[in-house]
Parts: C-alpha cells; sequence; structure tokens
C-alpha cells in the first residue's frame, strides 16, 4: 500500500518538489559547495527518485524559460490538449516578453497563440503587448438561444476565428491599470463535426441562431481599467480584483452585427486563520446593446455553463446577449499544497440589458479539491450538481 | 523549580572534564557522498530508514559518556552548556574575523539568478569564498537574519557551522570571473538584483556565508554510518547530538532540518585528518523559509501530514487548529514565528527523519539542560546579530525565543521558570 501510493505521488511530487524544495536557488548555491558526488550508501527508493528528476519529461512538464509542455483543454469541449510553448524575454531583462504556443486536443481543436509583451516599461508605469491567437473549433456545442433553451436540444457548430489584438496602457498607481486596445476578430463558422450531436444548422434556424447564416469580421477597440489589490498572482488569499472593459465591435462587411459589449468582474478574498481559509466571491456580468437594426450574432454572445461560470452545467449550456453569474467559495487547507472548497454558482443568461436582476438565477452547488504550488493552482477537481444533474471538471488552474 | 534547574547547570558544569573526546583515526580518501533531496523527503515521509526503535523496545542513544552527556567529537563540541561563554564570544559564534572584504571587487565564481531571490558565489579581495543569499522581497532581513541569529545558535549549542554574517554592498563591487559564466551577463546580474530590495542608499543587504574550510565531501544522513570513515562507527539515528538535534531544531523553528542542509568536510586541522560534520543552510529558521515567511503551519504539521489532513477534511475546515489562531508578528522581518502554539513535544519539522523519531526522553532532557543555560540577555545578544532595524522585530524574536525555551525547560527540563534566572 505505502509502495502504491509513492508510485502515485512521484511523478505529482517530482514536479510539486522542483518548486518547493529543490529549485529553491539558495539551496542550489548552499549545495554547490560541494563537487559533484558520487553516491554511496541510500535506499534503492532514493536512487530511483534521483533518477525520476533527471527525466527529460519531469523538467519539460515543470515549464519555466525555452521550450515546454502546453497543457491543458482550449475549450472545455475539446478533451485532452497537448501542445508546446516557447517563453522568452522576461527572464533576461524583465522588459519583454515573448510567449508563443500550439496544441491540439483529442477533440481535433486546435489552438495557436503568439504574444510579445512589453510589462515594465517606464519603470513599471506604462504597459504593452500585441497578441494573435487562431482556433478551430469544430465542436463547439449550442444548445438553442437564451435561459429557456433544453439540454436535449444540443447540437454542435464549428467556430474558427484569428483574432489579433494591440494593448497600451498605464499603471498610475501600483494596483491600478487602465489602458486601452485596438483588435481585429475574423470569423468563420460552420457545420459541426461530431457523430454524437446534430449539426446545428439541422436545428435550428438563423432566426433563433442569430448570424448562422453568415458570418462577419469585426474591428473591435475598447477601454478598460483594473483595480488589483490581491496578494498573489496565482491564487489570492486576500484582496480584491475589479475589472471593466468596454468593447465596441464593429461589424465590418454587413452592418447588421456590430454591438457594443461591457464585461465587469468583480472578485473579492477574504481571509481567516492566517489564510488558511478563505471565502472567495466572484461577481460577473456581460452586457450588450446594439445600433437599431443591428443584432448579436450568436457565437459572440456570452454563455453559461462549465468549469469557469456554472459548474453543474456542461459548457455553453446557454447563450444570451446578457450574462451574470455569482460564485461563491469556502476554501480550506488541508495540507501544504492541498485545499478543498465548498462552492455555490447561480447566474443567468437574459436577452435584454434592463431584465438585470436576480429572478430566475439557475443555481448549483459543488465541492472540489485544489492542488497548489508556490506559484497557484497545479490542478482542480470540481463536482457541482444543479436543476440538470451534476459534471465533474478537471482543470489546471484556479478558478478565480 | 529553580533549584533543580541549579542542580542540573552544576552537574553539567562539573562533568566539563568528561567531555574527552576519543582518539581519532587518520582517514584515507573519502567518497564524496551524493543525495537527491526529493528522494530523501520521499524516503523519510513514506518509508523507515535506519534502524527504528520500538515502543516495547527502545534504543538508548550509544556513545554517551556515564553521565550522559556527549563526548567532543567531529560531530559535536560541548561549549556554552559545559563552560558558559561570554557574551561576546556567543555573539561571535563561529568566527567574526571573516566577513567578505570591505573593499574591493567581489567576484562573482557561480550564480543562480533565477527563483523568487537571486544568489551567488563570490570571491572576495582576500581570495575566500562566500555564498551570498538574499532576503524575500517582501520580506527584507527575515531570512539574512534568522541564517546569522541560528547558526549563532547552533555553535553555541555544540554543532559545526559555517560562519554567517549580514552584509551591507554596493552593487557596482560585483564582477563576473574573467573567463565568464554560462548564462550570466552584466543585463542578467542586474535583472537579478532588480528583483531584490535595495536599501535607500542603493546598496544591498545580503548574508554572506563563508565556505567551511576543508575538502566537503556531501551531507551525512541521519541514519546509518559513513563506510569509509573510520571515525563514524555509531548509528547516526543512534547519536544523542542529532536526536537532541530535535529539540534545538525545535526551539528555533528549524523546519528543514534534513541531510540536505548538512555538510561533511575532510578537515586537518587537528593534524589528523578526519571528516568534521557540518549543519549549513539555516535560512528556514525562526519564522522564515528561506525564500519566504513561513506557513504558520511549519512547525506543527509535515509537508506531508495525513492525520491532520484527515482531520480538516472531515469537519470541512471547522476545526482550527491553535496554530491557526494564534497572533503574529506584523513585522516582515519576522514571519510566522510564536511561542503560544508552540508545544516541544509535537513540533514538526518539514519531513521527519530517523534520528529524530528515534528520539527518547533522556535525548531531550539533555537538549533541554542546554536550551535552559541561555539567560533571556544572552538571547537578545545573540538575536542581535541579525541586524533587524525594527527593534519590535528582534524584540518579537527575543520574547518567542525566550517562550519558547520556557516551554523546553518544563517540559523536559525538570523544571525551571527559565524567565526567571538572570545572568
Amino acid at each position: 500500500m505505502r509502495k502504491l501510493l509513492v508510485g502515485l505521488l512521484w511523478p505529482l511530487a517530482a514536479v510539486y518538489s522542483q518548486d518547493n524544495l529543490s529549485l529553491n536557488p539558495v539551496t542550489v548555491l548552499e549545495k554547490s559547495r560541494a563537487p559533484e558526488f558520487t553516491y554511496d550508501e541510500a535506499p534503492t527508493l532514493d536512487r530511483g527518485l534521483r533518477q525520476t528528476r533527471k527525466l527529460p519529461l519531469v523538467s519539460f512538464l515543470n515549464g519555466g524559460y525555452g521550450f515546454r509542455a502546453k497543457l491543458g483543454r482550449p475549450a472545455p469541449t475539446s478533451g485532452f490538449a497537448a501542445g508546446v510553448e516557447y517563453n522568452a524575454g522576461n527572464y533576461t531583462t524583465g522588459q519583454v516578453l515573448f510567449r508563443t504556443s500550439a496544441r491540439a486536443s483529442t477533440g481535433r481543436y486546435l489552438h495557436a497563440d503568439a504574444e510579445v509583451a512589453f510589462p515594465r516599461l517606464a519603470g513599471e508605469k506604462i504597459f504593452a503587448n500585441v497578441t494573435a491567437v487562431h482556433r478551430n473549433f469544430p465542436q463547439l456545442r449550442y444548445y438553442g438561444p437564451g435561459a429557456g433553451s433544453r439540454a436535449e436540444g444540443i447540437t454542435n457548430f464549428r467556430l474558427e476565428d484569428t483574432r489579433a489584438e494591440a494593448t497600451a496602457g498605464v499603471r498610475p498607481l501600483r494596483i491600478v491599470r487602465l489602458g486601452a486596445t485596438a483588435s481585429y476578430l475574423k470569423i468563420n463558422t460552420g457545420p459541426g463535426t461530431s457523430s454524437r450531436y446534430f449539426s446545428i444548422k439541422r436545428i435550428y434556424a438563423p432566426q433563433q441562431a442569430t448570424g448562422l447564416d453568415r458570418q462577419t469580421d469585426y474591428a473591435a477597440p475598447g477601454v478598460f481599467a483594473e483595480i488589483d489589490y490581491t496578494d498573489h498572482v496565482g491564487s489570492p488569499r486576500s484582496g480584491g480584483i475589479y475589472y471593466a472593459r468596454l468593447t465596441n465591435y464593429v461589424d465590418q462587411q454587413h452592418g447588421a452585427y456590430s454591438f457594443r459589449g461591457l464585461d465587469i468582474d468583480l472578485r473579492q478574498f477574504l481571509p481567516l486563520f492566517h489564510e488558511q481559509r478563505v471565502f472567495a466571491l466572484r461577481a460577473h456580468g456581460t452586457f450588450t446593446d446594439t445600433p437599431r437594426g443591428n443584432l448579436v450574432p450568436f457565437y459572440m454572445q456570452p454563455t453559461l455553463g462549465g468549469p469557469e461560470t456554472m459548474r453543474a452545467y456542461p459548457a455553453f449550456r446557454f447563450y444570451g446577449n446578457n450574462s451574470m453569474y455569482f460564485n461563491a467559495e469556502y476554501r480550506w487547507k488541508l495540507s501544504t499544497g492541498i485545499e478543498m472548497a465548498l462552492f455555490t454558482d447561480a447566474g443567468k443568461v437574459f436577452p435584454n440589458r434592463r431584465q438585470i436582476d436576480l429572478r430566475g438565477l439557475q443555481f448549483c452547488y459543488g465541492a472540489g479539491l485544489r492542488l497548489n504550488y508556490r506559484q497557484g493552482t497545479f490542478m482542480r477537481l470540481d463536482g457541482g450538481c444543479g436543476r440538470e444533474g451534476c459534471q465533474v471538471w478537471l482543470r489546471f488552474h484556479e478558478n478565480y | 523549580m529553580a533549584t533543580l534547574s541549579r542542580k542540573l547547570l552544576a552537574l553539567a558544569a562539573c562533568t566539563t572534564s568528561l567531555f574527552a573526546s576519543e582518539a581519532l583515526v587518520p582517514v584515507g580518501k573519502i567518497q564524496p557522498q551524493k543525495m537527491s533531496e526529493f528522494g530523501d523527503m520521499m524516503s523519510n515521509t513514506f518509508g523507515s530508514p535506519g534502524e527504528r526503535q520500538t515502543a516495547k523496545e527502545p534504543i538508548p542513544s550509544r556513545g554517551v559518556l556515564p553521565n550522559g552527556e556527549v563526548p567532543d567529537s567531529p560531530w559535536y563540541v560541548n561549549r556554552h552548556a559545559s563552560t558558559p561563554m561570554s557574551i561576546d564570544e556567543l555573539k561571535r559564534g563561529p568566527g567574526d574575523t571573516n566577513p567578505p572584504a570591505a573593499t574591493g571587487t567581489w567576484t562573482i565564481v557561480s550564480a543562480k539568478t533565477e527563483g523568487v531571490t537571486p544568489g551567488f558565489v563570490i570571491e572576495d579581495a582576500k581570495g575566500d569564498k562566500y555564498v551570498i543569499k538574499f532576503d524575500p522581497p517582501r520580506h527584507p532581513e527575515l531570512a539574512s537574519g534568522a541564517d546569522v541569529v541560528a547558526s549563532k545558535f547552533f555553535h553555541a549549542l555544540g554543532y559545526h557551522v559555517p560562519e554567517n554574517y549580514v552584509v551591507h554592498f554596493d552593487p557596482s563591487r560585483l564582477a563576473i570571473k574573467k573567463d565568464g559564466i554560462k548564462g550570466l551577463t552584466k543585463k542578467k546580474l542586474k535583472a537579478a538584483l532588480d528583483r531584490v530590495r535595495k536599501e535607500k542608499d542603493g546598496s544591498y543587504r545580503a548574508l554572506a556565508s563563508l565556505y567551511v574550510k576543508g575538502e566537503p565531501v556531501g551531507p551525512f544522513f541521519f541514519h546509518g554510518v559513513r563506510a569509509d570513515d573510520p571515525n563514524d562507527k555509531i548509528l547516526h539515528e543512534h547519536r544523542r547530538e542529532l536526536r537532541g538535534l530535535y529539540l534545538f531544531s525545535a526551539w528555533l523553528n528549524h523546519t528543514d532540518s534534513k541531510s540536505g542542509n548538512t555538510l561533511d568536510v575532510v578537515v586537518e586541522g587537528t593534524g589528523v585528518r578526519h571528516v568534521r560534520h557540518y549543519l549549513i543552510d539555516f535560512g528556514a529558521t525562526l519564522g522564515s523559509a528561506t525564500h519566504e515567511a513561513k506557513s504558520p503551519r511549519q512547525g506543527h504539521e509535515n509537508l506531508i501530514d495525513m492525520k491532520p489532513a484527515l482531520v480538516q477534511f472531515f469537519t470541512l475546515g471547522l476545526h482550527v487548529p491553535k496554530w491557526a489562531r494564534t497572533e503574529l508578528s506584523d513585522s516582515p522581518a519576522v514571519g510566522a514565528f510564536e511561542a503560544e502554539a508552540f508545544d516541544p513535544a509535537h513540533w514538526k519539522p518539514n519531513y521527519p527523519n530517523p534520528a529524530f523519531e528515534n528520539r527518547l526522553p533522556d535525548d531531550l532532557k539533555w537538549a533541554a539542560r542546554k536550551i535552559a543555560t541561555f539567560t533571556d540577555d544572552q538571547i537578545r545578544a545573540i538575536v542581535s546579530t541579525g541586524q533587524y532595524s525594527d527593534p519590535a522585530a528582534a524584540d518579537w524574536i527575543v520574547r518567542t525565543l525566550i517562550g519558547r525555551r520556557d516551554k523546553i525547560v518544563r517540559a523536559y527540563g525538570d523544571a525551571v521558570q527559565a524567565s526567571t534566572r538572570k545572568e
């Protein structure tokens, strides 16, 4: 039993320990007093573990600068995804960061991106970055419009888009970021490739799934503001993040699908007992409005459902012109690096901004397990239950 | 209680003459020894290396003098508890005459620029080598202070330790060695220093740890013996000075007390070539975890500790351990270091080791007697070597050490309200 436990924990601990024990530069230096030693007497286990840590795979998975494995689903419905990421820049000067990655999933989803960032210009008062993202998701779910859509109405469609975006901003205070964005978005949708579900056009008409019959491209200027006074980037224990972004999506082809989108995200972390317990609260809203005669196409609508929003519902379960959801989590540490959570999510989609209220919210409840390391959450396992049943999610980052 | 304590001290004093060490046998070629830190943690967490005793069959410490004391040896030297050291001697520790040269260039001969804090090995104008370590950015003075203070205590308690210094230096004195260091450029060096807290005058505070003299041959294990060292005859897990180290580590909150923080060195200083055993790297003592402040959990639970984890799981976190309710210092230089929740009988390092697990009451009483010899003033003097700029931080550490000492004495010293003792 003990050997089994060691076997199960071994790979995880190998990665974990790189951050927590062995890669501590001071420790490495301290040990560098000794020459390259040979090994004499120690248990077989010791020798084995020593070799494990030297395996290129463990080093590759553990990341850092240069090439590393890029794991994690590009979309909740994509299946397992893997690829390669290349990081450079920030390590040397802290002024320039370059990152690019590409990954493919078992569901044949493709995701590639590249980013050049200047996070610390003018003594960290100014920041700028340019990103490009290409996605080809052949089996995204669509259940029909609005809160009244039924789970049985599931279909799938292909979303293929490419977004180029430039961002620049100022940081007048250490915790405040103000900025503007300019992006261009090229979109194509098509029939889904899933053999389990109907393709979207077989069930829904363009009157229900707006924009189904013709896609468009967008130019999208925007502005944003953020206040972030959390204590820890990867997995905050105290403080808050308040974010708002206003984007004007201008239809470049038909003049029929322009809209303005307002995203608001408020997070608050309330620690207890030396941060061994944390109440994590979140309120998120995405609101749109359109010029006269325009509509928001379904593939640009906010969605609810999935591991980041409503955990009892499958991803993309609800589409609507507007959405709002609330998460409340009670997190408590079991041990070093292991944390549990009880949570409740509530949210809804609605067609008109004037319908902002708390009526008609869908609720779900659940529990989660998190494995943390120094920089944040290494793995998150959440299970949520609601009106339509239960969902289990395995993710490799914190929810919020 | 005070009477009994005085008796203990008197007993310790009269046994000084019995500390004579056994004659050392000259050693030949010592094979350098290497260990895996991860493997050490896993084997000690999930396995039971070394010879373990049972409740029914305890194994008393070996190599102990009839009076229960430990003889002077390459492992241990009777110091403060046998012959009280003066305040100056306590502050001096293993030495205070070899800090890095105050003038001239510090040549970086190897470096680690990644991670939370960078670190360098430098060679000063005298040709001496030092490990230079910086404090965590959010906790100035935390690790450097703890490293220096703990090294003085461990030296006074009888262990071999390196000379550690708090240094302040101008970054312009740093230079990369002439033939270069792979991956280190001036730009990278500057970027690494940019991540470290700079003093108002542009200098940096750091810890400088003098390279131990002699030929390093790797760490020692807390079990077994070194096969090629004829003087290493007692299984380490049965050495009183290693079993008793548990209580010293508990007092100073040395949660990272493990093989990886030890070093064997072949020396010839006494005329006989032999292996001397050092404790090194005290960055994870007091409230410091080297690269950050300690979690208040540390010292109360192992890194992997099933029982408290299960309690938390089944109570949904509604059971709040005492350590999570205890007041901690607000000073970033202190970290999580307190006496209120401290329980010397149940203190835990990051992971167990065979010598600590084999500790018996006699081992702990031996250690408690040593700890009891430190007066309040002596503790205050040693803490002052940490050069804390905030008097409240130094005061908190002093009060905590006194509180923890008193708890230890009450638990094992048969006695004494140590806080009532004056120099």
